[in-house]
């Protein structure tokens, strides 16, 4: 997956400035950066739902234009996403809110797609929560429901959006948990997100981003190691600091 | 659900009336007229004018149904082929006349003033003094008093209602001084409320049934079916039943 | 007292009747109004350019008239003009159903936007097709909470629905109002009238209510 010179304003605010990255299989890449540095927005941009005023996505040698629809669809397919908030539909079960793509995109029949459903919850250990509805889990539960949803539809690249920040702290292990284990069975990632042990641990490369741009990028060992003269490593003593 | 809408939608279409096969002629009454016309407690269309027609219809070797309609809505009904004929105590103006057809008069009537049974008031005190007088909104004689209470500088004021037993009631309850309408339904009142007729105004009004102006033909039948209806017993023996009872 | 009795029972199943009239109208229109209503407010909320326009003119129209003026207007006018021959109960029911139309629209627009604007995103980031994001995700929830407004409009309509006598429509309260000039008893037959509304108004909230507790969702709502 390329992502080649993207740029978004809103509100005349220039949130992404020309952003180019180049994402391998089976390559896990983290996003760090302040809040508003344009880490959500590049991540939405790079399945369309958020339209950017230049550049474009290239997926599989094939570049994506956003304004056929069928084409956006299929491409969406391919790119699942995880997002802060979960956004689970709340009028469906567990195992609906899985195979409800599956059955409406890809046209299953209901079996089928509550058997793949059902496969899938147990890949992040909830098969015995299937039946129970978004306001029954807790939030933990929730984002791992949300990870089976996009598995499902058996995605080459997943784009999370700081999958942990709306969790409790003692549930934000479980979650990473399911998505470590993701990376190790050879998913392609980007990932935004605050845990910094988690991406020295899973990333094969981090970025650091702020005002739009991408200002550091490289290998967790070189931007972390402590004594590393890096913004990255500025930020990420803060940040620690600060909890 | 959007079955279920389909199916509602179908019901009210298929459920509208389609058969001109036998025609069967629509009379507008405003059932709020009694004793011309009105609807039985048990919801038949009665009164004088409707069982003049339907005599008439027979001689005349027709169908009519009696439909209630709201008298302000009535021309437009009328006009609009909802209905085909007003037999209902419709007063022939020049006016109504410039949209429908009127048959030859077939009956006068005189419009009275109503007053409760007790009240002291007379005739000159009603057009001197600043009380309040009920009418039916949207009949001649409402007309009438509205134009002539501007030419004499009376000094009451006019309150309109849906019908004229709904003055009455509002005569009775010391809402209203006056009530003024058709002699007929005042009569029916007087009967049934503590009220009296105190005395005349106005001029004298004629009923003729109205009709659309292109039907001639039916216009006809009806002025033809009148004559007769007037040379016959059954014409006393209906005023004695609802106008003289 | 014997006299108002006799007429109350005389009367009943004439009034009774219009009862009947007056359900039919006031159903048909609700069914109606929400096969109009849910449309305009994915148009509203999702639509763009000029169908976000016609969807906004037609709620601005019929909102902005009184019903007894649309009656007349469709009645006499529209329908007489485009040949269309409608009866005055066929008319009653589109009248109202299209002007309940725009009333339900904004029902189900506020609900839409009650609704957490992510769930959205993540159906399109599923690869849902915008018409099936809002049909298997939105509208499903939108419509349950959109079950108390209805319960709103449907009182509101059946009580709007007495103006359809202008049309002929004679529905309890024309009905009523027959009696109680032959007879002279309006007290008596306009509490009979109230009970009827009264009862009906209590039916259909009630039928609402039950379909809410049908299609309750366990735990939502109870949170949110």
């Amino acid at each position: 997956m390329r992502v080649v010179g993207i740029s978004k304003r809103l509100g005349g605010r220039r949130i992404l400035d020309a952003i180019h990255l180049e994402l391998f299989k089976g390559q896990t890449k983290v996003l760090i950066g302040p809040s508003g540095g344009g880490k959500s927005t590049l991540l939405q941009c790079m399945n369309y739902l958020i339209f950017p005023e230049t550049g474009f996505i290239e997926l599989e040698g094939q570049t994506i234009d956003p304004r056929n629809t069928k084409a956006l669809c299929a491409f969406r397919q391919q790119v699942g996403m995880i997002f802060q908030d979960f956004n689970l539909f709340d009028h469906l079960t567990a195992v609906d809110n899985v195979a409800i793509a599956l059955r409406k995109v890809r046209g299953w029949s209901r079996r089928q797609a509550l058997e793949r459903a059902m496969a899938e919850l147990e890949r992040v250990g909830l098969a015995d929560k299937a039946t129970l509805y978004p306001a029954e889990l807790s939030g933990g539960q929730k984002q791992r429901v949300s990870i089976a949803r996009a598995l499902a539809m058996d995605p080459k690249v997943m784009l999370l959006d700081e999958p942990t920040s709306a969790l409790d702290p003692e549930l934000v292990s479980e979650v990473l948990a399911v998505i470590r284990a993701l990376a190790q069975g050879g998913m392609t990632m980007v990932m935004a997100t605050h845990q910094m042990g988690f991406a020295r641990a899973v990333a094969d490369e981090v970025l650091f981003m702020e005002n739009g741009r991408i200002i550091e990028q490289g290998p967790p060992a070189a931007l972390l190691t402590p004594g590393a003269a890096t913004r990255t490593l500025d930020f990420c003593s803060q940040l620690e600091g600060g909890i | 659900m959007h079955r279920l809408v389909w199916l509602f939608l179908a019901l009210f279409f298929v459920a509208a009336p389609v058969g001109a096969a036998d025609k069967v002629y629509v009379n507008g009454i405003d059932a709020n007229y009694p004793p011309f016309a009105y609807v039985d407690k048990n919801g038949k269309p009665s009164g004088f004018d409707v069982d003049a027609l339907d005599w008439i219809a027979k001689k005349m070797g027709f169908q009519v149904k009696h439909v209630p309609v709201d008298w302000d809505g009535i021309i437009p009904n009328l006009l609009a082929k909802k209905i085909d004929l007003i037999c209902s105590g419709m007063t022939i103006t020049a006016e109504r006349a410039q949209k429908v057809a009127f048959s030859a008069p077939y009956w006068e009537v005189k419009n009275v003033f109503v007053v409760k049974k007790d009240s002291p008031l007379t005739i000159n005190e009603i057009y001197a003094k600043p009380l309040t007088v009920g009418m039916q909104a949207g009949t001649s004689e409402a007309k009438w008093m509205a134009d002539a209470k501007t030419k004499e500088g009376w000094k009451f004021t006019i309150k309109l209602y849906d019908s004229s037993p709904m003055a009455i009631e509002d005569l009775v309850h010391g809402r209203i001084d006056v009530a003024a309408m058709n002699y007929p339904p005042a009569r029916d009142a007087e009967r049934k409320k503590p009220v009296k007729i105190l005395g005349t105004f106005g001029e004298v009004e004629e009923f003729g049934v109205a009709v659309r102006k292109e039907d001639q033909e039916l216009l006809a039948k009806i002025n033809q079916g009148f004559a007769l209806l007037k040379a016959d017993p059954y014409w006393e023996e209906l005023i004695a039943k609802h106008l003289n009872q | 007292m014997q006299e108002i009795l006799t007429v109350l029972w005389e009367a009943a199943p004439f009034i009774l009747e219009g009862a009947g009239i007056t359900v039919v109208a006031v159903v048909g229109a609700m069914f109606l109004g929400l096969g109009i209503g849910v449309p305009l407010a994915v148009a509203q909320t999702y639509g763009t350019g000029s169908v976000r326009r016609m969807a906004d003119l037609y709620v601005w129209f019929f909102r902005g008239i009184p019903i007894l003026v649309l009656l007349f207007l469709f009645y006499f006018g529209l329908f007489a003009w485009i040949g269309l021959n409608l009866s005055a109960m066929t008319a009653t029911v589109l009248v109202l159903g299209m002007t309940s139309g725009a009333y339900q629209s904004q029902i189900v627009r506020g609900a839409i936007l009650a609704l957490p604007q992510g769930q959205f995103k993540a159906a399109l980031a599923l690869g849902m097709s915008r018409a099936q994001a809002v049909w298997s995700i939105i509208l499903p929830q939108a419509l349950r909470l959109s079950i108390p407004g209805w319960s709103n409009e449907y009182s509101i309509l059946l009580k709007d629905s007495a103006l359809a006598f202008v049309l002929g429509t004679s529905e309890i309260m024309a009905r009523t109002h027959f009696v109680a000039t032959r007879t002279y008893q309006h007290l008596p037959l306009y509490l009979l009238a109230a009970a009827m509304y009264f009862g009906l108004t209590w039916a259909g909230v009630g039928v609402l209510r039950l379909v809410e507790r049908r299609v309750r969702i366990k735990g939502y709502g109870e949170t949110a």
